[in-house]
This record gives structure tokens, sequence and C-alpha cells, in this order.
């Protein structure tokens, strides 16, 4: 089985953001970058089919220079070479454009299957995924736990709200949206970071997609962003008067009709 | 002067006799790049695995490390990471061990521990005297964490002292196996490790010799006792080894008959590096928690991080980090070169990290105030863990008798008279290093540190100044105390100070000037600020030390102490 996993290198969780003068976007020189933790999920799931079935695990990702500490951790963890669409000169932030250059890699190699993680750690959209499936013109699922063989195709544990989980078949090939937590993650093992120098990463520019660079940059996008800013903070408090079990009756009110926690 | 002819061996040794080898000191060495990047890479997993995996306050109450961490680590091929590849390991450099060994000691000091029995000193003797044939034997088993090594030195009557352990290897001439029988205290990883380097009394002709063997858990004879309690690093196995008529086959002695001691020292020469690279995992991580501790606690409505008394003690330890990574991954670099004589460096290394740590636990516990005293949170663990390193491998006393005493034998050489004299009782010292150093050629003696950026005039003009001085003060206390300065403690100490606020100020400007010339004073501005400020505090230092080694009031604490040995303690009353 030839499986794609789809990586974004992603500032390190708790990081300090600090926004750009024109209140677009946030300083990123300064920030430290790891891979997102749902990829991270979906490479361990790639790999543990790649382990059980046999094939090949290849990691797709986009960004600058910098992603490719990002690559060579997943190098060292076992997947087999990299393709790096190298966007030095350009930035996309819009999943349709990032999806778009994405489903170009990917064609070139025709996987069996292909894999996102859930949702970006940065930008948060989820989309990524669900577009990049219909692009390549996949069977698609998301929030994927568990992935198994079956009959011509592949059966797939989904997490649904509540507690409860959907097991849906896709045929091959097809695309996953992999949730975070579904395994126990691998470290990458020094012999593996030794192996890992000899795998190729393999930079792809826009020719090579046979894409030009205004069906890509953020000129083309359809997102727009206004105004980055931090969560505001306000305050407000109310204060319930009465007898207790009209306290806790308002109280209950309150949680479930205007905070909608249950 | 000494003669600028002769071939000296060490950066310090050298110093000590008035000349400044520039060469082995500068620039500040850079890691090979494939292997930084490796580093990078193994540094992330080994994070990951401990943020995952490791609970440093479990394994501190539950005195023990859960075996699956080791046996993760062992997994990450960690334990075998200095050990070449023909056996098993990954060959990397010594500074590359080091760094992860800092990185392990940040996370927690009990593991570090065991790491470093193991690797540091444990199978080092075997990497670095073993045969072709006792590598094969032993180093892929312990490259892969299938067994653990153990250091075995320290006897009830021979710590400091280790040249005079009563172990014996008696050789049996039928066999011509050797029969092992004595105890060792306090041996890391004794109830752990399979392989251990003991040291013992053998007969070479007629005079009684050390010599160093290989002996593994599975001889008849051997017993480990009960895990000892310790104040700190809880979680690392401490125990007794006893051997009972234990049979060692020749092709276990470790290096030539009679040269255990060497053995020994050479271990532990790169061993002090390991722990001086852990003591830098330590402060950094109590920096940590420091500096978010002070900037989140408020009092008097200020951030207690505001008040200059903190930011005292904040400066210090970022001082302290930088002088100890400069020193440390220097004296790494020596190593790596290879044929570099070091001991007296890694040495100085030691005690200044170990007394680094143990400070920086006390203040960073004096930032957390109450809660510092809990054991709900990490500063008291870190206080006792950090206690240790002023005392195992070669106390700190000891170690600056050593820094002085051998930093003084070059010059004692050229002292006839005395060179003699300093030989033989460091022997008993137990810190002699007896072997012939492998002497780099001294083609340039200089006194002067030459081409070093402008910026740093004022900071080399003290060191050019005080280095002068130390090798003024040698001639002076060489020349009043001759042999018997072995015996001058008071003396030695400050000559030892000296010597280290030297070569931590030598490491400090070295890599200033290396990063000033590759990146320009606009980008190492904050770096400048660090290493001008400890130069002028180790300046400083060095020249009251220097001062009093002539003018000080030593007569008055010796007798001193020596009434309070008459008295049996303080026998002064106040009612009386
Ligand atoms: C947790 C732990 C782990 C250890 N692990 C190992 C191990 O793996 N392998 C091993 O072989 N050993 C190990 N040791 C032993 C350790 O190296 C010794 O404890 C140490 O060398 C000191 O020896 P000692 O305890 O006999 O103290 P002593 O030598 O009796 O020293 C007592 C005091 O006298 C001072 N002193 C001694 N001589 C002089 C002198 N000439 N001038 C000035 N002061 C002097 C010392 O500095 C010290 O302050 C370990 C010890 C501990 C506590």
């Amino acid at each position: 089985m030839k499986i794609i996993v789809c990586m974004k290198q992603v500032p390190v969780q708790d990081s300090l953001l600090k926004i750009t003068d024109d209140n677009t976007w946030v300083h990123e020189d300064e920030l430290n970058w790891e891979i997102n933790e749902s990829d991270n999920y979906a490479m361990e799931a790639a790999l543990r089919l790649k382990e059980e079935h046999g094939g090949e695990v290849v990691l797709l990702s986009m960004g600058p220079d910098r992603v490719k500490e990002s690559i060579k951790q997943g190098l060292a963890k076992g997947v087999e070479r990299a393709l790096h669409i190298n966007n030095e000169d350009f930035t996309t932030r819009d999943p349709f454009i990032n999806a778009k250059l994405l489903a170009a890699a990917i064609k070139q190699e025709s996987p069996d299957l292909v894999l996102t993680g859930l949702q970006a750690d940065d930008t948060g959209f989820g989309q990524t995924g669900p577009i990049l499936a219909e692009y390549l013109g996949l069977p698609h699922t998301s929030i994927v736990m568990e992935i198994e063989k079956s009959n011509g195709g592949i059966k797939v544990k989904r997490e649904l709200e509540g507690g409860w989980f959907q097991s849906v078949e896709l045929p091959l090939p097809a695309l996953l949206s992999i949730q975070s937590g579904s395994n126990q993650l691998r470290y990458a093992t020094i012999k593996g970071i030794m192996m890992a120098k000899k795998k190729e990463i393999k930079s792809l520019t826009l020719a090579d997609l046979g894409l030009a660079e205004d069906e890509v940059d953020d000129s083309n996008s359809s997102l727009n962003f206004n105004r980055i800013f931090i969560p505001e903070k306000t305050k407000k408090a109310e204060i319930f008067e009465g007898d207790p079990k009209e306290i806790a009756a308002k109280l209950a009110d309150k949680l479930k009709n205007e905070a909608k926690v249950f | 002067m000494p003669n600028n002819e002769k071939e000296i061996s060490s950066f310090m040794k050298c110093l000590f006799a008035g000349s400044i080898e520039r060469e082995m000191v500068f620039p500040h060495p850079q890691m090979d790049k494939e292997e930084a990047e490796s580093l990078k890479l193994i540094l992330e997993s080994l994070r990951q695995f401990a943020a995952d995996n490791i609970d440093a306050g479990e394994i501190d109450r539950n005195q023990e490390i859960p075996a699956e961490v080791i046996a993760g680590l062992a997994e990450l091929g960690l334990l075998g990471m200095s050990i070449p590849e023909t056996y098993g390991g990954y060959g990397f450099s010594a500074t590359a061990y080091n760094r992860v060994f800092e990185e392990i000691a940040g996370i927690d000091a009990s593991i570090a521990t065991t790491f470093g029995g193991h690797q540091s000193i444990g199978l080092k003797a075997l990497l670095l005297f073993g045969t072709e044939e006792q590598k094969k034997r032993f180093l892929p088993k312990l490259a892969s964490g299938e067994w653990l090594a153990g250091f075995a030195l320290t006897e009830p009557g021979a710590g400091s002292d280790a040249a005079c352990i009563k172990t014996t290897a008696v050789k049996d001439e039928g066999s011509g196996d050797y029969i092992l029988n004595g105890n060792k205290i306090w041996i890391t990883n004794g109830g752990i490790a399979h392989y251990f380097t003991v040291f013992a009394k053998t007969m070479v002709g007629d005079a009684e010799k050390i010599s160093a063997f290989a002996v593994t858990r599975d001889m008849e004879g051997f017993a480990s006792g009960r895990k000892e309690e310790k104040l700190g690093i809880r979680g690392s196995s401490t125990t007794e080894l006893t051997f009972d008529n234990v049979r060692i086959p020749a092709e276990n002695l470790i290096g030539p008959l009679g040269k255990g001691f060497k053995v020994a020292m050479e271990v532990l020469n790169s061993g002090r590096l390991g722990l001086a690279a852990g003591c830098i995992g330590g402060i950094k991580r109590l920096t940590e928690m420091s500096v978010d501790y002070a900037k989140n606690r408020k009092q008097f409505n200020t951030p207690i991080a505001k008040f200059e008394m903190i930011e005292e003690k904040i400066s210090d330890m970022i001082i302290d980090t930088y002088v100890l990574e400069s020193m440390v991954y220097l004296t790494t670099a020596l190593i790596d070169r290879g044929d570099i004589d070091y001991s007296v460096e890694s040495a100085i290394c030691k005690v200044y990290a170990s007394e680094a740590v143990w400070r920086t636990a006390s203040e960073a516990m004096q930032i957390a105030g109450g809660i510092g005293y809990s054991p709900e949170y990490p500063y008291e663990r870190a206080l006792r863990d950090a206690r240790i390193n002023l005392i195992f491998e070669g106390t700190n006393e000891v170690l600056r008798s050593f820094i002085a005493l051998a930093g003084m034998q070059e010059h004692g050489e050229y002292l006839k008279e005395v060179g003699k004299a300093l030989q033989s009782p460091l022997s008993q010292l137990g810190v002699l290093t007896d072997f012939a150093f492998s002497r780099i050629r001294r083609t340039v003696a200089t006194e002067r540190l030459e081409d070093v950026d402008a910026g740093l005039r004022q900071e080399v003009g003290k060191f050019e100044e005080y280095a002068r001085e130390l090798n003024i003060a040698v001639e002076k206390v060489l020349t009043k105390h001759k042999k018997d300065i072995i015996n001058q403690g008071f003396i030695l100490e400050r000559l030892a100070n000296m010597a280290i606020d030297l070569y931590a100020m030598a490491a400090v400007i070295s890599r200033l000037d290396t990063a000033l010339k590759e990146y320009g004073k606009e980008k190492v501005s904050r770096e400048l600020q660090i290493g001008k400020a400890f130069c002028e505090i180790a300046w400083r230092r060095i020249r009251r030390n220097r001062r009093q080694v002539e003018h000080n009031s030593d007569p008055l604490h010796k007798s001193i102490a020596e009434n309070a040995y008459e008295s049996e303690g303080y026998d002064f009353d106040l009612i009386s």
C-alpha cells in the first residue's frame, strides 16, 4: 500500500504570538516550529499500516525551508521519502489554494491512501483534508481513530460526539483525516535518525506541479485576513438571588440555554 | 621561566607555567554540521519521550526509575551513543554525548546518574583501554541496553584516597585466572548493572599495584547489597558490591597489569565532564522555573521579578549557564580533537558546575519562598539532587588540590628539586594522573592572547594580567614551600580558584570572540553583556585570591580548627 501523509509545520503550542504592525499576521521569525499534532497521528497511522501490510509511506509537506526540520523527524520515524513543496517565494493561507497545491503533488504519485491531520493547530480551519479529497476525486471521511484493511478497501472507526463512534467502509484509494490521540506515537530512534540521512527529500516547485504563481498566491485567495487580534478580555458576572432551590434552577437554565454547556 | 622549547600538554598546565596556548581554545569549537543535525533530532525525540513517560517527582518518591523508562532510553539508542558503530553503538563525539547528557539531567537527575554510571564511567574503560576481543564481547550488549554498566572503585577505607583500595585480585597460577576478594561501596547501578569495571590490587613482580577488571553479575561469588537510602538522586541504584572468591578469566584484565589507577583516572577525567554537562541541564531547568515563578508571583503589588535582589539571582543563573556552556563544550571539543591532556580542565568544569548547580538550586528555592520548601513543588528535590555533585567523581576539595598540583607539575619539573616530590605524594591523594601526557608541541609560546576582537580588549587585558599573576604566585609558593606544597591546602585552594576563573575567562572570551567574528557586534550584544559581567566578577575574585596567597589569616584559621579538634567542638559559652 502506498500512503501519502500530508504534514504541516505549525508554531510550537503555547508560543507567544506577536502580531505584525499591519495587524494581518503574526511575526514568524521568532517562533519555534513543530509538526502539527494531528498530522503526527496521521503519520503514525500510516507507519502502522505499512508495518502490517507492507508498502511505502511518503510524507508531503508545504512550507518554506524550515519545514525540512519537521520532514527529517518524519523520515527518522520511518517514513520512506518526502516531497517538499517549497513556498519560500509565495505564501498561501487559503485552504482552497493549499489543497490545490497538495493535490497537484499527490496526483503525480497515485497513492492508495492519503492521510491528513484533522485540522492545523495554527489556523484551525479543518478544511484542507475535505477540499483535497474533492480535488483528487477521492472518497473521504474525517475524525478517524482506527483504520483496518478490509476486502478491497478499508474499514475505519470515526469519533462522533458524546462518546459515540461510527464504523465506515471505503473503497481505495481514499482520503482520511486523522484525529489526535488515536494511537501511541513513536519516538525517532538514533538508528532511525542515522538512516534518515540517506532518504530523499524531493523539492517541488510550482513548475513541477504545473501551476502558475498567480493561481496560488494570496491575491487569488477567496480568504482575506482583515484583522488579527488577541481575544479581548471581558468581565461579566451575574449574581443570582433567592433561595438555593431557585438559584440552582436559574443556574441550570442559564448553563443550558445561554452558555449551552449541556 | 620555563624553557620555551619544551613540549607541553594542556592549556591550563601551560597557563600555570606562564604561557597562553591560544590555539587550544580559539576559535570556540563548533560541532560538525551533520552531527549537529542528528543531535537536534535526538534531543527532540528525547524531549518527547520524557514529556510522555518521565515523572521526576514520582521517581523521587518511589526511589525507583520505572524499568520501562530505562528500556525506552535503550530503545531510542541513547545507551550506546558513545560506543563506536562496529560494536553496536553510534559513535557520537564527546560533545554530542555530553549535550544529550545535559538534556537528560535537566529532565531527571536520578536517570542522569544511572545513564552516566553506565556510559560516562561504567563502560568507559572498555572504550579507552579494552582489547578488540573485550570490546566485541561486552560492548554490543552494553550499547543495546541489554546490560547496564557500573564503575566500582570506592571502598570503605578508600574514597578520596582511591589508591589505597584493599580488594585483591590474586593470580591462580594453575588456571591463569584472577581470584577477586573484597568489597566496594556506593556503587552507582550496583543493583541493576550486569557489567562492572572493578579495580583491585594485584601483584606486579614484588609490588602491589592496581589493575582493572571486567566483572559480570553472573560470576560466582559476586553479590550486590540492598539499595542505599539517599538524600537525592533517590531513583538511582547505589549499592555495595561484594566479591567472594570471584574467578575472573585473565582475558578480563582491562589495560596493562598494574595500570589500573591510570585507567580509573582517565575514566574519571572524561566522566567529570559528563557530570558538569549534567549540571548545566539542571541549571537551565531551574532558571526556567525561577523566571516563570518570579514573573507571576506578586508581592507589594509588583511581580517579584522586578525586585533587584531577585534580578541579581536570575542574572547569576544566566551567567553561570553561559560560562559553563563555554567551558564544558570547549573541553569536550578538546577530547574530540584527541591527544590532548584535558585532566585539569575537566576537573575545573566539574568543580565550577557542581557549585553552580547547588547555588542555583538554593537561589531557585529562595525565589520560590515558602512553596520552595514543600515537596509538592520541584525545588526541594532539585536542591537534594544537586548536592551529590560536589561529592562524587572526586570531591571538590580533592579536585581543587588536583587542579593546583597537576597544574604546577610542569612548573615543578622546572624547579628540579620539587619535581620529584610533587609526583609521589600526589598519588597518595589519589589524584595523580600518572600517565605520560601526550604532549603537543609548543611552537609559538606567548604570554599574550592575540587577535581577539577589540570589543574584548579589557577582558583580554585582565586575562593576560592575571595569567601572569598565577604564574608568579606559583613560582613564589613553590620556592617557599618546595615539596611541602602538597600540605598547603589554603594556598592550593586559592591557586585552584584562580585557575578555575582563568579557564572560565578564556572560554568565555573565546566564545564571544568567535561569535563576534561570525555574527558581528549587533547580534552578540546580549552575550557580550553576560560575558563582560562574568569577566568583571572573575578578575576581581582572582585578584583577591592572588593577594591572599601572601596576605592572609591562614595561621589563625588553622589554629582555630586545631583548637576545636582539641576541645571537641565549640567550647565557649556566653552563660558561664
Ligand atoms: C550517591 C553516590 C554514588 C556514588 N557512585 C560511585 C560509583 O559509581 N563508583 C565509585 O567508585 N564510587 C562512587 N561513589 C563514591 C564517591 O566517589 C566517594 O564517596 C567520594 O569519592 C568521596 O569518598 P568518601 O566518601 O570516602 O569521602 P572521603 O574521601 O572520606 O572524604 C571526606 C571529606 O574529606 C575531604 N578530603 C579527603 N581527602 C582530602 C584532601 N587530601 N584534602 C582536602 N580534603 C580532603 C573530602 O573532600 C571530603 O570532604 C558514590 C558516592 C555516592 C554518595
